[in-house]
């Protein structure tokens, strides 16, 4: 981020708002330079206090592989044929939003999918990025289909989460894109990876270009990814009930959250909140495992509180929206959103999810939309097609022993895991990046002992 | 003063017509390598920073005598927005303008010698100065005062006319404030949320101040920037772009409906505290500044 302390203009507020989003609420620093010392025990049953720290604050700036000095960047906003029509609130989304770094000669191409909620700019895609484009490939860096802006511009059911069909729409949003990159990229190869929810998109990408060969995709790393998503937002909705609680938590957290940065800024030299005090405020504030478990849910409750909202709309379901009377521009959203951000990943599944897939899957069940959101489900290809990558971490919080075992089944020798890191907070670091890019590169050989 | 109108007509017709099917823009060039680093060299620096604090952690508590703030104190969840409906138009207007205009030519500013646009902040930070020199006054913040003032005179003499920063090299660092500031010491509470055209989030109170910053600037007149000339506006667009072009903001990038909500809450949360610091040192009896926008 580049922030500079000024005034006059005060647009400049937008960006410590943007940092004071980026850090207080949502507590995900890429490369954050602390590193405070595990309290004792876990607090919620879920996951160690490095794990827990490990995801809040990243990869150590100091830890990080090395990166190229210059990455070119281009953005890309393109009107998809199939776009539903787009509704009032969502104005804004038309289009779908992607980001690629192009090689000046022909090079392979590396399609990177965000994780939960996340757009197609995040700083860890940026890492990966960076990483990609100085090893030589061309870039192409793309939203989760969890995204409101993805949902709105690329879903064609307007209710994301299911792999299958999001498997679908990212396909399709692929090939569109790739036809419309400038025509000074030249492509030799393309292979594909993704992060969290992301990982798992990759591969159910991969296989579904392995029956259509539209892209030819090469190769497909997964890094942290879910087994289950019904599993793992199970876990995600007791991290957020242990840590925060319901309503009243939310509000507890808040006030928590406020009178501690109020003290902290009186106690500063500082004379406006920016992009350093947050840094610090950020290492002051969060201290006990269920603290830095709450940054953590909170950031997932997020991403689901937009996902609810855009699925509900959509699917026509009512939980908030009235499907008579959509909100329109203008109208305000904050009774929808107070209501939403007390509401679990579980409730999405069991009132929008289940609702709209039950109606438009012949013969689905239940059970069956659960099962059809496992990597089961192209647990052959894992098995047997050796172009297919896992990393992972022993201790990720969106995984259980059981289903890191199926994985290391699964996978065979074409899985690393790592003992430290949590979710992602290994992400960019030397030996991540170095094992993704043997990966990649059909160059993996094996995790080393 | 024909040119920034049409100027501004010209931009808006831009923004009307911004939507064909494919867009792609050249981004400024990433500088992963140089950005770890200095995320390296900040880490070590916050690190002692954090050393320091803790060795004199003892004096500071002396230092302030106000009760704590507690989370009792906190501001309610609900921000006070009356004027929401046009609030949220203008918020819909600053997107489409930034879109079309604001950020197309930053992004084309950034592509500028980076000496030559420091130097360009660096004469608009200490432009600034004076300002806050006289805020700090207002608010009876001498110690404040003095630094800005000095700031002021080393940059414009040996900094040459303020484009280079030279007092912040000699650990004078910068310690902006503005009237909003000043109102609030004297006691206004924010009042109503309000999205200023152009600007953005804000508060009556801020955009008042705001109006006092740029009344400030033009009655003080450095060095005759702004009156002598008729060409005063151009001074003031350059000054846009070099604040926007620093900015790492993109309107709507959350893609959330709820992007108004939320940037309205961090906002008003932000001066709250901001006020909080600014009151711990008050007689207790004058010490309720936290309830104006929270309702």
């Amino acid at each position: 981020m580049m922030l500079h302390q000024k005034r006059i203009f005060s647009i400049t507020r937008f960006s410590r708002c943007a940092a004071f989003a980026a850090i207080v609420l949502t507590s995900s620093l890429t490369a954050a330079p602390i590193t405070a010392p595990p309290a004792p025990g876990p607090a919620t049953g879920l996951a160690d206090p490095a794990a827990l720290r490990a995801t809040v604050y990243g990869t150590p700036p100091q830890d990080l592989a090395p990166l190229p000095a210059r990455v070119p960047l281009s953005e890309m906003d393109i009107a998809l044929p199939w776009t539903r029509p787009v509704p009032d609130v969502f104005w804004f989304d038309r289009k779908l939003r992607v980001w690629f770094s192009a090689q000046p000669q022909p090079a392979p191409l590396a399609i990177v999918i965000s994780g939960t909620g996340s757009d197609g700019n995040t700083s860890k895609l940026s890492l990966l990025r960076a990483a990609l484009y100085g090893a030589g490939y061309s870039v192409l860096t793309m939203p989760s289909p969890t995204f409101p802006g993805f949902i709105v511009s690329t879903s064609s059911t307007g209710v994301a989460g299911d792999l299958i069909q999001d498997g679908r729409d990212l396909y399709a949003a692929m090939q569109q894109v790739i036809a419309h990159l400038p025509q000074e990229v030249q492509i030799t190869d393309i292979d594909i990876l993704g992060y969290s929810l992301g990982g798992a998109n990759a591969a159910i990408v991969k296989s579904i270009d392995a029956r259509e060969h539209r892209l030819k995709i090469r190769r497909a790393v997964m890094i942290n990814p879910p087994v289950s998503l019904f599993s793992s937002i199970g876990r995600l909705d007791k991290l957020f009930a242990v840590s925060i609680g319901g309503d009243a938590g939310i509000e507890r957290l808040y006030q928590q959250l406020y009178a501690q940065l109020a003290n902290l800024y009186r106690a500063s030299d500082a004379v406006q909140i920016d992009e350093n005090f947050l840094l610090g405020a950020a290492a002051a504030v969060l201290h006990s495992d269920k603290e830095f478990s709450a940054a953590i849910a909170l950031t997932f409750r997020i991403a689901l509180v937009n996902m609810f909202f855009a699925g509900d709309l959509y699917a026509g379901t009512g939980v908030v929206v009235d499907p008579k009377h959509p909100p329109k521009v203008g109208d305000s959203l904050e009774e929808t959103a107070r209501i939403l951000r007390t509401k679990p990943f579980s409730e999405y599944f069991a009132r929008v999810f289940a609702p709209y897939y039950l109606q438009h899957r012949p013969n689905s069940t239940r059970e069956s939309l659960i099962a059809d959101n496992r990597l089961d489900i192209i647990g052959d290809a894992l098995r047997t097609d050796s172009d297919y990558y896992v990393q992972t971490n022993s201790d990720d919080l969106i995984l259980d022993q059981q289903e890191l075992a199926w994985l290391r089944a699964t996978m065979g020798s074409r899985i690393a895991v790592y003992d430290h890191g949590g979710h992602l907070g290994n992400l960019g670091d030397r030996r991540q990046i170095a094992d993704m890019l043997a990966m990649l590169g059909g160059r993996w050989k094996g995790a080393s002992p | 003063m024909k040119s920034p109108l049409l100027i501004l007509a010209g931009s808006l017709a831009l923004a009307g017509c911004a939507s064909q099917g494919l867009k792609i823009h050249t981004l400024p060039e990433q500088t992963p390598a140089a950005d770890a680093a200095s995320a390296v060299r900040k880490a070590a620096e916050f690190a002692a920073a954090e050393k320091e604090a803790a060795a004199s952690a003892g004096d500071r508590a002396n230092l302030y005598e106000a009760p704590p703030v507690t989370p009792a104190d906190a501001p309610s969840m609900r921000t006070y927005d009356p004027w929401e409906p046009l609030n949220r138009f203008t918020y819909r207007f600053n997107a489409r303008f930034d879109e079309a205009v604001f950020l197309p030519v930053s992004n084309g500013y950034r592509r500028l010698p980076s000496p030559l646009r420091s130097g360009v902040h660096n004469f608009f930070g200490n432009l600034s100065e004076v300002d806050s020199t006289i805020n700090f006054a207002l608010q009876g913040r001498l110690g404040f005062g003095v630094r800005s003032l000095g700031r002021f005179l080393i940059n414009s003499t040996i900094g040459i006319g303020g484009l280079f920063d030279v007092a912040t090299k000699l650990n004078l660092t910068a310690a902006p404030t503005g009237f909003g500031t000043t109102l609030s010491k004297w006691g206004m509470h924010p009042g109503p949320y309000l999205v200023l055209p152009f600007l953005g989030p804000s508060t009556l109170r801020d955009g008042v101040g705001l109006l006092g910053d740029f009344g400030t600037s033009y009655a003080v007149d450095m060095g005759g920037l702004y009156r002598s000339t008729d060409k005063a506006w151009m001074l003031g667009v350059t000054n846009a772009v070099d604040q926007r072009s620093n900015v790492d903001f993109r309107y709507y990038s959350t893609g959330s409906a709820f992007e108004y909500e939320t940037i309205r809450f961090l906002y008003v949360r932000r001066r709250l505290i901001e006020d909080e610091g600014l009151h711990a040192d008050d007689p207790p009896k004058k010490r309720d500044v936290a309830e104006p926008a929270g309702q």
